[in-house]
């Protein structure tokens, strides 16, 4: 039986969904936490969604669904390697719920091809983001990791 | 058919030795796994039980590889869920990697056996990332994300 690969990851949040959905769609916010990859979109269903670090073009989309505070999506087709953007543009789904004083926020991403790539690093891509965004929100700071990149190579 | 398996990794500002000791003592479990403790000496080949405060155990097995702080295998089965229970053992294997600035921590946790579905992985599946982001909270801010399983606690 062979299936397409999901990427699914929840982690739980001391926070708001208002908080939470803010920082995944904020410029600076994203900046920081998401390692120097900052987004940028309008944020209109359709519109196109761009991750830029240092003035590199990283990642690129479009806007499938944004609705504050509870679920945003948008296709996902990194740009900074020919081998990655070669594969068909994948999605991403975050779904934010809050519980009493916190938030539970399930990233889901699919769409992938069989034996896809970009599958391979998202799945290792995605944790160390995810962790950082907690921290971000939580304790203010960001996890410093240098071997984010040599991370990501190595998959 | 495959093993049923989960697999999650999160990233924490702290050092091995307080993820490991999060992970293992009394003082810190029952804060980031619900009001559970650990029953054990850590040694290999020892029992192993994680045990509620009001003395159920939640699940049983035995320590299988132990390398404070770095490494800790265990052999796992719920014996509080009936259905989970007679899937019988699992193993889990929870890594822990000093990385610059940051600890890597891994938790892999598998079906002995192979099975179509498997209600104790889906139930795992669902503790584990409350536990682990209890333990990243706690280690960063001093403070629980999530206080109990039903939020009883406030």
């Amino acid at each position: 039986m062979s299936s397409k690969p999901v990427f699914l990851y929840v982690t739980y949040i001391a926070s708001t969904p208002d908080k939470v959905f803010k920082a995944l769609t904020s410029t600076e916010a994203t900046g920081k936490f998401w390692f120097g990859n900052a987004v940028t979109s309008d944020w209109k269903v359709g519109s196109p969604i761009t991750f830029h670090r240092e003035g590199k073009l990283i990642l690129q989309g479009e806007v499938l669904e944004y609705d504050l505070p509870r679920r945003l999506s948008h296709t996902f087709r990194p740009m900074h390697d020919a081998q990655f953007s070669a594969e068909q543009p994948s999605r991403v789904v975050y779904e934010l719920e809050q519980q009493r004083d916190q938030v539970k926020l399930t990233v889901t991403h699919d769409g992938f091809a069989e034996g896809s790539k970009v599958f391979a690093s998202i799945s290792n891509g995605w944790p160390l983001v995810l962790s950082s965004l907690k921290s971000y929100l939580e304790a203010n700071r960001v996890l410093w990791a240098p071997w984010y990149e040599k991370e990501k190579a190595a998959s | 058919m495959s093993k049923p398996k989960f697999v999650y990794v999160t990233y924490i500002a702290s050092t091995p030795e307080k993820v490991w000791e999060a992970l293992t003592s009394p003082e810190f479990t029952r804060q980031c796994w619900f009001g559970t403790h650990h029953e054990t000496d850590w040694k290999v080949g020892s029992q192993w039980r994680l045990v509620f405060d009001d003395g159920r155990i939640a699940d049983a097995g035995e320590i299988l590889e132990a390398d404070a702080p770095f490494r800790l295998v265990l052999r796992w089965r719920n014996e509080f869920r009936p259905e989970a229970k007679a899937e019988g053992y699992s193993r889990c294997t929870i890594a822990i990697e000093s990385l610059d600035g940051a600890v890597k921590l891994t938790i892999v946790h598998e079906l002995d056996d192979d099975r179509a579905e498997s209600k104790f992985i889906a139930a795992v599946s669902g503790g584990w990332p409350r536990i682990l982001s209890n333990v990243k909270s706690l280690l960063e801010t001093g403070k629980l994300v999530l206080r109990t399983k039903t939020g009883g606690a406030s």
